[in-house]
């Protein structure tokens, strides 16, 4: 046991380094700096207390932010977590062209969101292919991005297009570790295909289901880039996520306290949420 | 007498002293210092074709002087003003830079620019248009010149233009002419607009309406900076025709920005470097024919413009190397070097002997004769307001800007509601 505790400390100190230095030692930095009037260069840096954070929780522009950010995240995650549910379990049977699906499928997860969005912009734009598609079949297609309704649509299909590859795969991998065993003897039983769905593969899928679901909120709600070059947060303010909201105080009017300040709520909005998906899907316990 | 005698002679001795000391301290206190020597660093962020030339430039600058050798660095515009502000914290600065015009209030805030005023007096300095002047002064003091400029005007499609009737060789030169010919371009069924609006929030929105607010006679800012002042008879009548453009006549597309380059709008105003991006070579190359003239004016009003470019500034770093970087400053600032740096670049020029300058003239009328009205018509090139607050000023007044091309507020609403958000800021400190 006690060996067994050395390796381990030993096979996680590179790792915890690396993370300590880059990730943990600058989530506290901006603890400290959100708690300051730091202008993201000069030497000084006033101790302002929790005002920055009651700044924020009085800013109707920030809850705006947070709820677009919201609407953006809960889009994504249930359409491709469920979509790519779906598409595992097609692909799961397409026998020996699995792995060219599976290729094809996670080409958007491994392309920048920034170039996506610029090809998405100009397909979602008025002159764009997508709305010639419609005209050519008589429809009048919505003024994608810059109508208030529609923009936030098209960015979650961009966001499921990006996202829809990780969480086939992943659920094709769950998929496959079902052991087809099981599947045989519930046929033998007289159980059906919804019920075999129901009763085998959802219950042993349930842990990688709650995974995807949290991973891709999380992923979700930090959305940045995608948004930043696509829409810029307009119009209206449809689009304006948090991500948005934080770049343009800590880049655009250099409150680097402020901004910092967005950061660590956003922190624990993720935590929080990660906390109730947990929970609600008791996590572990029927694994 | 003999006393007297050596008495004279000392005396004699003494004043010739007196003298040779008196002769090499006014020698060595009003003949200027040795000229300067140094390696100077000079960051910009001109790309592409801009940076050949500033490379070319340079280039020249290090062969006629060897003494005093620049490397210029390019980093992208929007690396540049942090590093600068990070340079300003403790960091190796550059000992030359020239940056955003609008980013010269942050800057000489920092109190890490050399004032320029004792410098200038080797120049012309009023050779330097009015307003661009205005950009370089912050708290009394100069901080920066400029060293090019562009400015806002109308390009418009004259296949366009041909299709719908319309002589291709007479744009519009009132609002009314312009709001007529967008209406006979605009075709809903082929997704055709007549005029294209900045119609997204932030900087691009704000600096397009400015000239329309401009051209009523209003005012963005109130002559001290201290509040907002487009809430006014000038500012709502701006406001209106672009409201109109949009809801009433429909001519006007909300849309994302583009909508031109892709042959979809027949009218847009855009800044000079698109000259350089839509002719046939340039990085935007347009597929029809096109033309460009002066933005038109509404009945009453004036030409006006709104004005970008670059300032050139020095760093506090040694005497020897301030005063070399001014050397250097002088030079590419000076009339021979602009012209040359204008046509290389298609800048608009910053110097008034400049664009009176024949070989300069003569070089726009043949070369590139759509360069025309951009250089005409720079005199009337505003300043946008030089207070440090300006980007948060400039993206709260273009989202509430937005709420009345959406129609979600009126005209009058959205001015006052702008002013409201406007006056805020300012008032906290910057």
């Amino acid at each position: 046991m006690k060996d067994e505790t050395k390796t381990a400390i030993i096979c996680i100190a590179p790792a915890l380094v690396v993370i300590g230095t880059f990730t943990l030692l600058p989530i506290f930095y901006s603890f400290y700096l959100s708690l300051t009037d730091w202008d993201g260069f000069s030497p000084i840096k006033n101790f302002v207390g929790l005002s920055n954070y009651l700044k924020l929780i009085s800013s109707s522009d920030f809850w705006k932010s947070v709820g677009v950010t919201l609407y953006y995240a809960v889009g994504v995650t249930i359409i491709s977590v469920v979509a790519g549910l779906a598409l595992a379990s097609v692909i799961n049977r397409s026998g020996r062209l699995m792995s060219f699906h599976r290729v094809i499928f996670f080409i958007p997860v491994v392309t920048s969101f920034v170039a996506a969005g610029v090809v998405f912009r100009s397909l979602f734009s008025p002159a764009g292919f997508l709305s010639d598609t419609f005209r050519s079949i008589g429809l009048s297609p919505p003024n994608w991005l810059a109508d208030p309704i529609w923009a936030m649509p098209a960015l979650i299909i961009v966001g499921v297009w990006n996202r829809l590859g990780f969480n086939t795969v992943i659920s094709l991998a769950a998929l496959q570790s079902i052991p087809r065993g099981y599947y045989d003897k519930a046929k033998i039983d007289g159980a059906g295909s919804w019920s075999r769905f129901r009763f085998i593969t959802v219950p042993l899928m349930k842990p990688i289901i709650l995974l995807l679901l949290v991973m891709s909120m999380v992923d979700a709600f930090l959305i940045f880039d995608l948004a930043f070059a696509m829409t810029g947060g307009d119009p209206l303010g449809a689009t304006r996520v948090v991500g948005l909201y934080l770049y343009r105080n800590a880049f655009h009017y250099y409150k680097m306290g402020l901004a910092s300040a967005i950061a660590v709520i956003v922190i624990a909005i993720i935590l929080i949420m990660s906390l109730i998906q947990m929970k609600l899907s008791k996590f572990g316990r029927e694994a | 007498m003999s006393t007297k005698g050596i008495s004279r002679t000392t005396a004699a001795v003494l004043t010739i002293a007196i003298i040779v000391v008196a002769a090499i301290g006014y020698y060595y206190f009003t003949l200027p210092p040795p000229p300067p020597k140094g390696e100077l660093k000079f960051w910009n962020y001109w790309d592409g074709t801009n940076r050949e030339a500033i490379n070319a430039l340079v280039k020249e600058w290090n062969e006629k002087n060897p003494n005093i050798h620049v490397t210029s660095v390019t980093i992208s515009w929007g690396e540049l003003l942090p590093k600068l502000m990070a340079a300003a914290a403790g960091g190796e600065v550059p000992e030359v830079a020239s940056g955003d015009l609008v980013w010269m209030p942050k800057l000489a805030k920092t109190g890490i620019l050399v004032p320029l005023n004792d410098f200038i007096k080797d120049i012309n300095y009023t050779d330097f248009y009015p307003e661009m002047r205005k950009i370089g002064s912050y708290g009394g003091k100069i901080y920066s010149l400029p060293v090019s400029a562009n400015n806002l005007q109308l390009f418009y499609n004259k296949d366009i233009f041909e299709a719908n009737g319309l002589d291709p060789n007479k744009p519009p030169t009132t609002w009314d002419e312009l709001l007529t010919i967008a209406k006979a371009c605009t075709d809903p069924d082929k997704g055709i607009w007549g005029m294209e609006l900045y119609t997204g929030t932030g900087e691009g929105l704000t600096w397009q309406f400015q000239v329309y607010l401009w051209q009523a006679g209003g005012e963005f800012l109130s002559a001290d900076l201290s509040k907002a002042a487009f809430n006014s008879p000038e500012g709502k009548r701006a406001l209106q025709f672009w409201v109109d453009l949009i809801q009433k006549d429909k001519v006007s597309p909300l849309a994302p920005w583009g909508l031109f380059g892709q042959g979809k709008a027949a009218m847009v105003m855009d800044g000079t470097w698109m000259v350089g991006g839509f002719r046939a070579g340039g990085w935007a190359p347009l597929t029809f024919d096109w033309g460009t003239a002066a933005m038109p004016i509404p009945s009453g009003g004036g030409q006006a413009t709104n004005m970008g470019g670059e300032q050139i500034f020095i760093f506090k770093t040694t005497d020897e190397k301030q005063r070399a970087a001014w050397e250097f400053v002088k030079w590419l600032t000076s009339k021979e070097t602009q012209i040359h740096w204008d046509i290389l670049t298609g800048f608009m020029p910053v110097l008034d002997s400049v664009a009176r300058d024949a070989v300069y003239t003569t070089w726009a009328q043949t070369t590139e004769p759509r360069l025309g009205p951009f250089i005409e018509n720079q005199k009337y090139a505003h300043a946008r307001p030089m207070v440090t607050q300006y980007p948060e000023i400039s993206d709260a007044f273009s989202e509430e800007i937005q709420k009345a091309l959406y129609g979600t507020v009126s005209v009058e609403a959205a001015l006052a509601n702008a002013e409201t958000r406007v006056n805020q800021i300012l008032a906290a400190a910057g």
